[in-house]
């Protein structure tokens, strides 16, 4: 999977790895922007009041 | 002699493992493809591990900030009597120095959003707290977060009884002292937050406080309960003085 995209990826050694690193920091960034604050609520790590619900 | 042999076997393994390759290429293609996947997760998993402990802090520390700001510039600049107050932004600092983790901006509600923002939040459901400031016999009750989203309480299980826990609003300092503790109870007993928590020993209407968060650390499974009384109450005066037990 990693290959097939490194073989697909433009320019030489240089400049596929930095394409590399600008795709896996946007990656991240969509991480913690997005996914990860829609995760969090549905999973139970993090409720600290008493309620009767 | 070792290089060479190496060299021979290759060459004589190789017309062997050449025409298989088609077959066994796809399965060693899927099964790399399945072991990448499997450590993608396992990264995801880390970040996620990364972004609740570290980043939601990071973020909730500053909001809370910001918001903390605007209520010490309202005290400051509110003269127009106590009726004018805006508390929106908060309506106190709970200072708690066992926790050693500085002012704890409060706010109207214990909902996800209010207390992602890194602060305390006073209950309003399903029993409404009492506020100090109400001069009214009653528990002021209070919930935060232990780990992540600012960790307002994460440092709980220090309190110990007789420790002190003081709000700061615009014109009072209300000190508190730490009379007793539940260090495990189910999340559903509401009943920690009575007017008079019977729980904690006490039988009289009084002025009561109550944190509660959840525990253990990094879970959210039972709940941490610590209660307070109110010793005394302090006139902030123009140097905001802190009182004795922050200094």
């Amino acid at each position: 999977m990693y290959g097939w995209i490194w073989r697909h990826l433009p320019g030489n050694a240089w400049l596929r790895a930095l394409i590399s690193v600008v795709l896996t920091l946007a990656v991240v960034y969509v991480l913690f922007q997005y996914i990860f604050p829609w995760a969090e609520p549905l999973l139970p790590f993090n409720d600290s009041t008493v309620n009767d619900k | 002699m070792a290089v060479t042999t190496d060299e021979t076997e290759e060459q004589t393994r190789a017309p062997e493992t050449v025409p298989r390759r088609r077959g066994t290429g796809r399965i060693a293609m899927a099964v790399s493809v399945f072991g990448e996947l499997l450590i993608t997760a396992g990264l995801v998993l880390g970040l996620f591990v990364v972004y609740s402990l570290w980043w939601t802090n990071v973020l909730a520390d500053r909001e809370a900030g910001k918001e903390a700001n605007n209520v010490r510039d309202n005290w400051a600049s509110g003269d127009g009597g106590p009726g004018a107050l805006d508390t929106k932004d908060g309506i106190g600092f709970l200072h708690v120095p066992a926790m050693r983790n500085g002012e704890v901006l409060v706010k109207k509600g214990t909902s996800t959003k209010i207390l992602n923002g890194g602060v305390a939040g006073y209950y309003t459901n399903p029993v409404k707290a009492t506020l100090p400031g109400s001069d009214k016999d009653g528990n002021f009750t209070l919930a935060a977060h232990r780990d992540g989203h600012g960790a307002k309480f994460h440092n709980i299980d220090k309190l110990k009884e007789g420790d002190s826990i003081v709000f700061e609003t615009r014109d009072n300092w209300y000190v508190y002292k730490v009379y007793d503790t539940l260090t495990e109870t189910s999340k559903y007993n509401v009943k920690v937050l009575s007017n008079v928590p019977k729980e904690s020993g006490m039988k009289k209407a009084g002025k009561y406080i109550t944190l509660t968060t959840c525990t253990p650390v990094y879970t959210s499974r039972y709940r941490y309960i610590v209660w307070g009384e109110l010793e005394r109450v302090e006139r902030v005066n123009a140097e905001r003085t802190l009182p004795k037990e922050l200094r």
